[in-house]
């Protein structure tokens, strides 16, 4: 990387990845930089590293296509697993949700809702929908970011466990009012779906409940 | 003279009567394990093992810690989740104790007993725990009132996942020690399948894969069974701690605690352990004697349950093979 790319200063380090802020040929940027996990071996590290980053740049790429908010892509590292990405000046929904109110969080959650939908009706599956990896901005844009789960799927089941994962996430939040959050996610998710399919719609948002039984104690019949 | 809890555990393989006081001294633990001879657990097979051993199990543990059965005040038992036939034994025993000797009952949620006895063992606080054993996979931490489950398997547990392979390669149960035996000599990686879904993470394209191999041509010429065990325990415990690292990241404790029967696995403790530090976690492995399926565990949750809430009623204890546990409130934490 050339001057004109400076790294410079660590803002997070994350579960999978450090972030780091800084410039890129004069744009505010961020370094997303999967640094190896020492838990893990090498090999099947840097595989998973690898992969991830490819597969979450690929992603961002691709589905801004559909309109949805995500970071620009300006650089990809497949050596150094790092993407350079547009920063995105807002906060993380995970820190600001408690102090919403009510109709703010109806809005932004039905926004939501109909954000996934659209990612699910193209067959995408973002694979990590929890509120750390959603920022509002300043004039209430939704981003969506964090896509190196990202998978392409078009199986109700797929999909029901990607909102599963949000549904937990909001379950287990402070202050969240998870029924009413995720009723207005459900509802954003409806009125875009429902545009193909809502059949399908339906059997997704019931097949969360049938994900939700199957983490319980195995049954013996069930086991191998 | 302190007030005495006797608990019993019966949700799967293991009958077990723990003895205990109100301030989590332990005085006896005696442990009945039923091991199939072949194939995984039937639960007809369970039922009359545990049923033939009861008395004698139950005779034993008083006899360690030296008392009478009057001597008891308090019956816990486990009440969910678990394979319906053997919850119910263990149900049954302790309503008959609690009627017979006039003392007060409470049914315990088994998941939940995990995590409490590896409070009260590790002095731990607050912990994120990842509970790993023969019928669960469970990431979770307290929030909201209850133990709330931020990641968990979508299909296999992983020891009953481990325990599968190592049947498949001929080795007796339970095989999650004997894999660990063969991986400690390997360093031959063989990639397999990796699935994390957000927080959870699923298991059983990883066995098929695994299993495969070992009914490959390639079988004893280019890799052998310990340079599979080894691919697995990696690619299984790699998984395991990436989803711990990322509920570790969101809700961001301090503590890390290790349990279940898996919790034994070395590798495995190492690797939570590094992830902890990495996160300025302390971390904390349940001694096995407690991370296994144990009549402790129960009593000590009973304790605390019951002094939060008082008895259950006959009515209350009716078995639950299905109870998550984030569907049960903790009135001692709040
Ligand atoms: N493009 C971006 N603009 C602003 N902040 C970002 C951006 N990408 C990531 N972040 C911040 O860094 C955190 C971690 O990034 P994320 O991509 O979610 O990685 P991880 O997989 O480690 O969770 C996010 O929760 C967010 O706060
Ligand atoms: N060293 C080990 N490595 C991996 N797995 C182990 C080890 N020791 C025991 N196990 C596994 O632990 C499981 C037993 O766990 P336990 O909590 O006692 O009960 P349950 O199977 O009834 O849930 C078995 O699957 C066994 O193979
Ligand atoms: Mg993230």
């Amino acid at each position: 990387m050339s001057s004109d790319v400076k790294k410079e200063k660590i803002i997070r380090k994350g579960a999978e990845a450090s972030l780091y802020s800084g410039y890129w040929f004069g744009k505010n940027v961020i370094f997303k930089c999967r640094i190896p996990k020492k838990y893990r071996i090498e090999e099947l590290d840097k595989r998973i590293r690898t992969e991830r980053t490819l597969n979450e740049a690929r992603a961002l790429i691709k589905v801004k296509n559909y309109g949805i908010n995500v970071p620009q892509v300006f650089e990809i590292d497949s050596t150094t697993s790092t993407i350079v990405m547009k920063y995105i000046q807002g906060n993380k929904l995970k820190d600001i949700l408690a102090n919403l109110d009510d109709d703010l969080k109806k809005k932004y959650f039905y926004e939501i809702g109909r954000t996934i939908a659209t990612l699910h009706k193209n067959g995408h599956i973002h694979g990590d929908i929890t509120t750390s990896n959603i920022i509002i901005t300043s004039e209430g844009n939704i981003f969506l970011i964090d896509f190196g789960l990202h998978e392409y799927s078009d199986t109700i089941e797929d999909k029901s466990v990607d909102l599963h994962l949000l549904k937990r996430v909001l379950i287990s939040s402070r202050g969240s009012n998870y029924e009413y959050c995720f009723n207005a996610f459900l509802e954003g998710y409806r009125s875009r779906y429902r545009e193909i399919d809502i059949n399908e719609c339906d059997e997704i948002i019931k097949n969360i409940k049938a994900i939700e039984s199957r983490g319980r104690y195995i049954k013996p019949e069930d086991r191998l | 003279m302190k007030k005495l809890c006797l608990g019993i555990e019966s949700t799967a393989h293991t009958f077990s009567v723990g003895i205990l006081d109100f301030d989590g001294n332990i005085y006896s633990l005696i442990n009945d394990i039923f091991i199939p001879e072949e194939g995984g657990l039937h639960p007809g097979l369970v039922r009359e093992q545990h049923l033939n051993n009861f008395m004698k199990i139950i005779n034993s543990a008083l006899s360690e810690a030296q008392i009478s059965v009057n001597n008891i005040n308090l019956i816990a038992f486990s009440q969910s989740p678990g394979l319906g036939p053997v919850l119910k034994i263990g149900a049954w025993i302790s309503r008959m104790l609690s009627q017979m000797l006039d003392i007060p009952i409470v049914g315990v949620n088994h998941c939940i007993a995990h995590i409490e006895i590896g409070r009260l063992k590790c002095n731990i606080e607050d912990p994120l725990t990842l509970y790993v054993s023969g019928g669960n996979t469970i990431v979770s931490a307290f929030e909201s009132n209850r133990y709330q489950i931020f990641g968990e398997t979508l299909d296999l547990a992983i020891g009953n996942m481990i325990d599968s392979f190592a049947r498949d390669a001929g080795l007796q149960h339970p095989g999650g020690p004997k894999i660990e035996k063969l991986a400690s000599k390997s360093d031959n990686y063989i990639p397999l399948p990796y699935v994390v879904k957000g927080m959870d993470l699923s298991f059983s394209g990883l066995y098929t894969a695994a299993k495969y191999l070992l009914q490959s041509g390639e079988y004893g010429k280019k890799y052998n069974l310990n340079d599979i065990a080894y691919s697995l325990q990696e690619t299984a415990f790699g998984m395991l701690s990436e989803v711990t690292e990322r509920a570790l990241a969101h809700i961001e404790k301090r503590e890390v605690l290790l349990t279940g029967g898996v919790a034994a696995n070395k590798r495995l403790q190492s690797m939570i352990k590094y992830i902890s530090k990495e996160h300025d976690a302390r971390f904390e492995v349940v001694p096995l004697k407690y991370a296994g399926d144990n009549g402790v565990m129960i009593g000590w949750t009973g304790i605390l349950r019951y002094q939060a809430e008082g008895s259950h009623t006959i009515s209350d204890t009716i078995i639950k093979p299905k109870e998550r546990m984030d569907q049960i409130t903790i009135p001692w934490r709040s």
